[in-house]
């Protein structure tokens, strides 16, 4: 019974010490701050806060809850007050830590209450920015900057609101500063509105202050208030009206305040009044410069100037007074006229030629296009080509002078030819019967002494121009570039004359492409070819295309280049570019046009004979003809050529131990497939069908199956007349084997394969045998047994 | 290649008198070459060959005279300073 007694107290005794355990007590204090009972929990954790590492912290978090569910905020406050607090009684650096994150939320909520508090004032914000600057935030970082950003918007609301106060009582300065602060705190708070609107209201503050102000890339402008804005811009309108920038001026009324308005209406009139006395000025100018022109003491230069000022006074005046633009316009031609007279006269060709070309249509005036013609032939004598301007120069030349209406208009200068008539009959310039017009002095007759024949003219004056050109231009490129390309402008512009039957412009092709009326010459040669299926009106048409179009001469130019493309993969030895090429939609283009498709095989026929005699044992060549031969759909020639080639190279090759006879075979089936009626090869052939066979029986080759394959090939219906004519070669090489083994004492028979003895003798082959077997199978069967 | 009227000295309506004594006239003269000299008058006696000679005068176009533009336009006045700055005032 005592020992009962002892246990029940000791039992007591230890129950009372393991409930007085810190640990035991932090158990139970969770689990009342687990059923929200904070009060108590408190009361647990303050018994064991030294005792424990974890209870400073677990307090601080009852009273921080204890904070967020009191409805009043002076009691809130005090909880997180008291929160705070705990700080001081915490002795171990290890509860510190743990302490730190709650102590964070409760500044946390501090820091929120003093924002609402706030309202926009600018002082309290800043205070409480300051607050949330120093105090502890570990753990709560993100939230105590998003409320600080809070801040930053808040602040750029209310400095945006100060300066517009400022703005309205005139300080200007001052309420720019705080634009510009409240500009800054919106960039950090991504307050879009405040920040537009600021740098609206900053440049109109510096209008209203008289700065001198450029909006260009002002995007933000765009983006605010639209009363602003109109502010804004009126204002800088009005400004750059007062420093007479009026184009920028009529920029921004145009662009900015296109609305109804009596005050933007004002700004219109202005600026109508502006152009009414620039108009003014520019007439007065004008007239000046008329009288200095009328007393000739205007130099070229000067008249240059005046000449090319027109256009833009034209455009400026037509606004104001159209009937005043139109009769400077009117003073064009006559300037234009004296301009060029005066550089004629000074042997400025470069800068009448210059002048010329800028004029509108020039070509359509016979005494321009002579004046041109005189230019070019002038600047040329002078030595003055280039590889930049030659090109230029002779077409201009030649286009005048093959202008029967600029000689034509030669004739008007002269008085001489009172006792002359002249004919038009052997006139280079035209192909059509009749001008429309001609002078009385004039006639399509015969040419005799006294009707003088104006294509003489015409040839005198390109003789003329030849000489010089072939003999006075020293530079050797030079001279070639230049004699080249005026003998193809001059063929090109011939051939054009030839086939053109109506009175149309005749230009070289760069002077029509420089021009742009190449298509209109193009358009004509089409129209010949559909009137009479004439090919040589699309191939005079082919210097004059400039870009790709729907024209016939288009499609015959592209049906040539691809010939020319093909002639270029031959001499690069580019079988696959000829295959590529090799499409039914561009054979349709060649088969299109007669004069091309033709030719096509004669073409390639003669690039692959080039390609052969720089060297007539390139393999490379092999496949390019092979696709040559497809390409072109007429070629016999082609593969005649094909199979001598390939021929030739065997043989050599063979003869000179660089080829086995089973590649010789192999090269020579493309020949016989190609010419399977052309003797040559099929000799050569039918030797090296023997060659091969001969190596099989004497285990000179590892190409037995290769070898067989091309054979049974021959043997399918491959065998022409020719190679059945000539295949006794085989069936004699068959005899001699035959003769050698009777000679040896073999059983001929054994090697019959239609011989019943060889079935009946019982006897067998070895490997050697049966190969002899079937070589001598192959030599009868190819031969003509 | 010189302008055989500049060579001979003869205007470009000279007739075939004119041309044939220009011609002994510039021989003696001897400013030009004898050889360019009788080129010069061959040119002028062979009609085709002078028309070719008389293509390099340039052509007359034909312009009106030019006269001073008359316009009844007149200077105006402006007044940017009498521009109401205040139309659009958006802080009212």
């Amino acid at each position: 019974m005592e020992i009962v007694i002892v246990l029940i107290i000791v039992a007591i005794v230890g129950y009372l010490i393991y409930q007085s355990l810190p640990n035991t007590k932090f158990e139970k204090a969770q689990n009342l701050f687990n059923a929200k009972d904070y009060v108590q929990a408190i009361t647990v954790l303050n018994e064991i806060f030294e005792k424990h590492v974890d209870a400073p912290a677990k307090l601080a978090e009852c009273k921080l809850n204890l904070g967020k569910q009191a409805s009043a905020k002076p009691e809130k406050v005090n909880y997180f007050n008291e929160v705070v607090e705990i700080r001081k009684r915490i002795s171990k650096s290890e509860s510190i830590t743990k302490f730190e994150s709650i102590e964070a939320k409760a500044l946390f909520e501090i820091a929120l209450i003093q924002y609402e508090e706030t309202k926009g004032d600018i002082d309290k914000l800043n205070q409480n920015i300051k607050f949330i600057d120093t105090v502890n935030k570990k753990g709560s970082e993100s939230d105590f900057s998003s409320l600080k950003k809070k801040h930053f918007y808040d602040l750029a609301d209310s400095h945006f609101k100060k300066a517009t106060d400022k703005e309205k009582s005139d300080k200007l300065s001052e309420a720019i500063q705080i634009y510009n602060t409240g500009k800054d705190y919106a960039e950090k708070s991504d307050n879009k509105t405040v920040k537009n609107n600021s740098v609206t209201r900053i440049a109109i503050c510096q209008l209203k202050r008289n700065d001198k102000i450029n909006l260009d890339d002002v995007s933000e402008i765009g983006y605010s208030d639209k009363s602003y804005q109109k502010e804004l811009y009126y204002r800088y309108a009005i400004q750059l009206l007062k420093n007479k920038e009026y184009t920028a001026a009529e920029k921004v009324i145009s662009s900015n305040l296109n609305f109804k308005s009596a005050d933007i209406d004002k700004l219109s009139e202005i600026l109508k009044a502006e152009k009414n006395n620039n108009a003014v000025t520019k007439i007065e100018e004008i007239n000046t410069l008329i009288e200095q022109l009328q007393k000739k003491s205007l130099s070229t230069e000067e008249l240059k100037a005046f000449y090319d000022s027109l256009d833009k006074t034209i455009n400026e005046v037509k606004f104001i007074d159209i009937q005043v633009s139109e009769k400077i316009s009117a003073l064009k031609p006559t300037l234009f006229n004296r301009l060029l007279t005066q550089y004629i006269s000074a042997e400025q060709f470069g800068n009448a030629i210059s002048i010329i070309q800028k004029y509108p249509k020039f070509w359509e005036s016979p005494e321009l296009l002579k004046n041109l013609g005189i230019c070019c032939y002038g600047y040329t004598s002078k030595g003055l080509l280039t590889e930049r301007n030659y090109q230029t120069v002779i077409s201009g030349w030649l286009t005048s002078v093959f202008s029967d209406r600029v000689i034509l208009k030669s004739l008007d200068d002269t008085t001489w030819d009172d006792n002359y008539t002249f004919t038009l009959v052997e006139a280079i310039g035209s192909n059509y019967s009749q001008h429309e017009e001609t002078p009385d002095n004039v006639n399509y007759d015969e040419i005799s002494e006294s009707n003088i024949s104006i294509g003489a003219t015409q040839k005198e004056l390109l003789q003329q121009f030849e000489t010089i050109i072939h003999k006075e231009i020293q530079d050797a490129n030079l001279s070639k570039l230049v004699n080249d390309f005026y003998d193809k402008e001059k063929e090109a512009l011939e051939n054009v004359i030839s086939v053109i039957e109506k009175d149309v412009f005749f230009a070289t092709p760069h002077f029509a492409k420089q021009n742009g009326f190449n298509n209109e010459i193009i358009e004509e040669l089409d129209n010949d070819y559909h009137n009479y299926s004439n090919e040589e009106a699309l191939e005079a048409g082919v210097p004059y295309i400039k870009n790709s179009n729907s024209t016939v001469v288009y499609q015959y130019f592209y049906a040539n280049d691809l010939i020319d493309k093909v002639k270029a993969a031959i001499n690069n030895e580019n079988s696959i570019a000829i295959k590529n090429l090799n499409t039914k939609e561009n054979k349709q283009w060649i088969e299109k046009f007669d004069s091309i498709s033709e030719l096509v095989e004669d073409k390639l026929f003669n690039s692959i004979s080039n390609k052969i005699s720089e060297d007539d044992e390139n393999e490379k060549l092999i496949p390019v003809m092979e696709e040559c031969i497809l390409f072109s759909s007429q070629n016999a020639k082609l593969k005649y050529q094909y199979s001598n080639y390939v021929a030739n190279y065997c043989i050599s090759k063979v003869n000179e131990n660089e080829m086995d006879n089973f590649k010789a075979l192999s090269l020579m089936k493309g020949a016989y497939l190609r010419s399977p009626n052309n003797p040559k090869i099929v000799k050569n052939f039918i030797t090296l069908i023997r060659f091969n066979l001969m190596d099989i029986l004497n285990d000179r080759t590892r190409k037995m199956n290769e070898i067989y394959t091309i054979l049974d090939w021959v043997k399918k219906n491959n065998m022409s007349q020719t190679y059945k004519q000539n295949s006794n070669e085989l069936s004699t090489a068959r005899r001699e084997i035959i003769q050698q083994l009777k000679k040896a004492g073999a059983d001929i028979s054994l090697f019959d394969e239609s011989s019943f003895s060889s079935l009946l003798s019982g006897h067998s082959l070895n490997s050697q045998g049966l190969k002899m077997k079937k070589v001598l199978t192959y030599l009868k069967e190819l031969g003509n047994e | 290649m010189t302008n055989p009227y500049t060579i001979l000295g003869v205007s470009q309506d000279a007739d075939k008198a004119e041309i044939m004594k220009a011609q002994m006239l510039a021989m003696k003269k001897k400013e030009f070459a004898l050889q360019e000299i009788a080129i010069a008058a061959k040119q002028l006696l062979d009609p085709a060959k002078r028309l070719a000679a008389d293509f390099m005068y340039p052509a007359k176009i034909k312009v009106k005279r030019i006269q001073p533009i008359q316009s009844t336009l007149t200077h105006q006045e402006i007044y940017v300073n009498a521009l109401n700055d205040n139309a659009f005032n958006s802080l009212k």
